[in-house]
């Protein structure tokens, strides 16, 4: 038990491991994170497994894993859900919708953070206090009206409908909704402006001396100089575009994206019970892609978005 | 910035009464000189003002549009009547409210939404701090260990509620179920079973989230000196009590601060009741947020209760997101 001589000491320390009791209660935590992390996994298991079983099988003689499974019936399986569930035009429509939001929250939240941090021009005082208050604002409350102006938007509504006149565009079923709404974070402004004010004044000064626009400057040099906070922002939008259902549901119901054809197969009789898993397995597999991308950072740097404690 | 501007204009001033042997030409000059810096600065800064609100006009119009606006025209609508999803210019004053209120179902749900927030508390409060705890004292599989822990977390929203659904399903096919009948128990009905639906749902939101917390906890416990340890172990405190004095003053602060956050998060809770039992078995289930939805989306005609709903939780929140905030504060200013 060489490891146990190197234990910085904690709750639990060195010289304690050597007992018995230390030792005991050492085993009982492991044990015990032992089994949290299996029910952290089962779900996600049985899940897979189910997606591989027949459908038959699913029903009339359930178990955790399939009866019978080969090479040939695992790719049937997956080609037989792929193609039921048509979900080429589905992914096709999340990615859009995904990068639109991502680089609608770097460009729009990140320009906010460097005005408000490096330029501070008049007014832009006012402008920070409205911005936390709107932080402080429980969303719920706008679910409706923004439905109204999307129908004609950039207005509240259709002010002179009677008159015959439209103004405004109906944005409803478009993904414009999604691109711009990605960039109303005020949290993410926040945290873009406090990472510039980290970063010294000098380089926006020696920047503009040598003749680089506001734009430049923050492309080629606050952007590269934040790369935890844009990795935290881009892992943020991107697993929520994957993860929401609720937005399309209400805003864009034809342009189907991936959660949604998720939620509308749950209601869907005729789908089976294993394409329906395949299916989720599906739905899931570009977060997983996105969190083996980025694991290093997510496990380590998390707390740049938490509070500080 | 106004004060440096004054400045120099003062400092000429005072050269000027000390030194009143100089010339009048060589006063005018400096005069000239500094007119013309002022100008230029002046100038300079008038281009910097234009230049970055013209770099603010998406933010500020995308907040406009999407946040401000929406959130004074909820407050304003929720006093006149709409039709469809036309407001009209009939002022109805309170009378959305009342309708709110009146209904039969308004004080079960609003219930319902209170026991959602309970039991996240009792189900999911503790849990992520203890097994962070216990994350920081392994030696073996530790990252390996909170990788697992975490992967919830990553599995997509919708995905996840829709494989808790199928396992708490109350036929044979569940998972629990297959799981009693392995102990030979009868099925039960789980979801179904209005007294336990909002458990369900909790237990699910506990395992989907708890990894999280666990990690924020995991790494503020990592930033805690050895050295208040080995005090402690010197002044002869146990496992138990070193975590007590030693551990929890250190990540107190946020303690708190996620207790407020995570009644503040519940409160709202919509889509895993929707997704999982559409608020059911009779309205069991549903919460304030999701009943706001129905107003809006799901039965024509009223939406001018779906804005007064909305101002209603809108109303509720801000005095616990007003106490977050206060808190918040007290709790920087503390380290």
């Amino acid at each position: 038990m060489k490891r146990f001589n190197e234990k910085k000491a904690a709750c639990l320390s060195s010289a304690e491991l050597k007992t018995f009791k230390g030792q005991l209660l050492y085993w009982i935590i492991f044990a015990i994170l032992i089994v949290v992390a299996l029910c952290s996994l089962i779900p996600a298991i049985w899940a897979v497994s189910s997606a591989f079983k027949k459908s038959t099988e699913i029903i009339a003689d359930p178990s955790f894993f399939p009866k019978e499974i080969s090479w040939e019936i695992a790719k049937t399986r997956v080609v037989d859900a792929w193609v039921k569930l048509d979900l080429a035009p589905t992914i096709v429509n999340t990615l859009i919708r995904s990068v639109g939001e991502l680089i609608s929250r770097l460009v729009v939240c990140g320009f906010g953070g460097y005005v408000l941090s490096k330029l501070k021009p008049t007014g832009s005082k006012l402008l920070f206090v409205l911005i936390v208050w709107t932080m402080m604002m429980p969303g719920q409350i706008r679910t409706v009206p923004n439905y109204i102006s999307y129908t004609a938007f950039p207005f509240a509504r259709n002010y002179l409908e009677e008159q015959g006149l439209v103004l405004g565009v109906d944005v409803l079923n478009t993904f414009i909704p999604f691109w711009l709404g990605a960039g109303a974070d005020c949290y993410a402004v926040l945290l873009f402006k406090n990472n510039f004010d980290t970063l010294s004044t000098s380089y926006v000064e020696a920047a503009k001396i040598d003749g680089c626009t506001n734009y430049g400057v923050f492309f080629k040099i606050m952007f590269p100089l934040s790369m935890p906070i844009v990795i935290y922002e881009s892992i943020g939008v991107l697993s929520a575009s994957w993860a929401d259902y609720m937005g399309p549901l209400i805003i864009s119901p034809d342009k189907v994206t991936m959660p949604l054809k998720l939620y509308h197969m749950s209601g869907n009789a005729t789908i089976e019970y294993n394409t329906y898993f395949m299916g989720l397995v599906f739905g899931s597999i570009p977060p997983f892609i996105i969190f083996a991308f980025f694991q290093r950072r997510i496990m380590g740097g998390i707390t740049v978005g938490g509070v500080k404690g | 910035m106004k004060v440096k501007k004054t400045k120099p204009a003062n400092a000429s001033n005072d050269v000027n009464v000390s030194d009143a042997g100089q010339t009048a030409a060589i006063k005018a000059n400096k005069d000239i000189a500094l007119l013309s810096v002022e100008k230029l600065k002046k100038k300079m800064r008038r281009r910097n003002n234009i230049e970055a609100w013209i770099l603010l006009i998406p933010t500020v119009f995308i907040l406009y549009t999407m946040v401000w606006r929406p959130t004074v025209m909820a407050f304003w609508w929720s006093f006149f009547k709409i039709e469809g999803f036309t407001p009209t210019d009939e002022f109805v004053g309170l009378n959305n409210f009342k309708i709110v209120v009146t209904n039969s179902y308004f004080v079960p749900i609003l219930l319902n939404t209170c026991k959602f927030v309970m039991w996240s508390m009792i189900i999911g409060y503790i849990p992520p701090l203890l097994i962070a705890a216990g994350l920081n004292e392994m030696v073996h599989f530790r990252s390996g260990l909170r990788l697992l822990i975490y992967l919830p977390v990553v599995i997509p929203g919708i995905a996840a509620m829709l494989i808790w659904t199928k396992m708490y399903d109350p036929g044979e096919i569940g998972l629990l179920n297959m799981a009693l009948s392995w102990l030979d128990i009868a099925p039960y009905d789980w979801l179904m079973d209005p007294d336990f639906t909002i458990i369900g749902i909790v237990i699910y939101m506990t395992w989907k989230g708890f990894g999280g917390s666990m990690l924020l906890y995991f790494a503020s416990m990592q930033g805690i000196s050895t050295e208040l340890y080995e005090a402690a172990l010197i002044d002869g405190a146990g496992p138990f009590k070193r975590f007590w004095y030693v551990t929890r003053p250190a990540i107190e602060g946020l303690l708190i601060l996620n207790f407020v956050r995570q009644i503040i998060g519940v409160f709202q809770v919509m889509q895993e009741p929707f997704a999982m039992t559409d608020g059911g078995p009779n309205f069991a289930s549903t919460t304030l947020s999701l009943q706001l939805y129905r107003y809006g989306f799901l039965s024509a005609g009223r939406v001018g209760q779906a804005m007064a709903l909305g101002v209603i939780i809108f109303l509720i929140l801000i005095v616990f997101t007003i106490f977050y905030f206060w808190l918040n504060k007290k709790v920087e200013s503390r380290y």
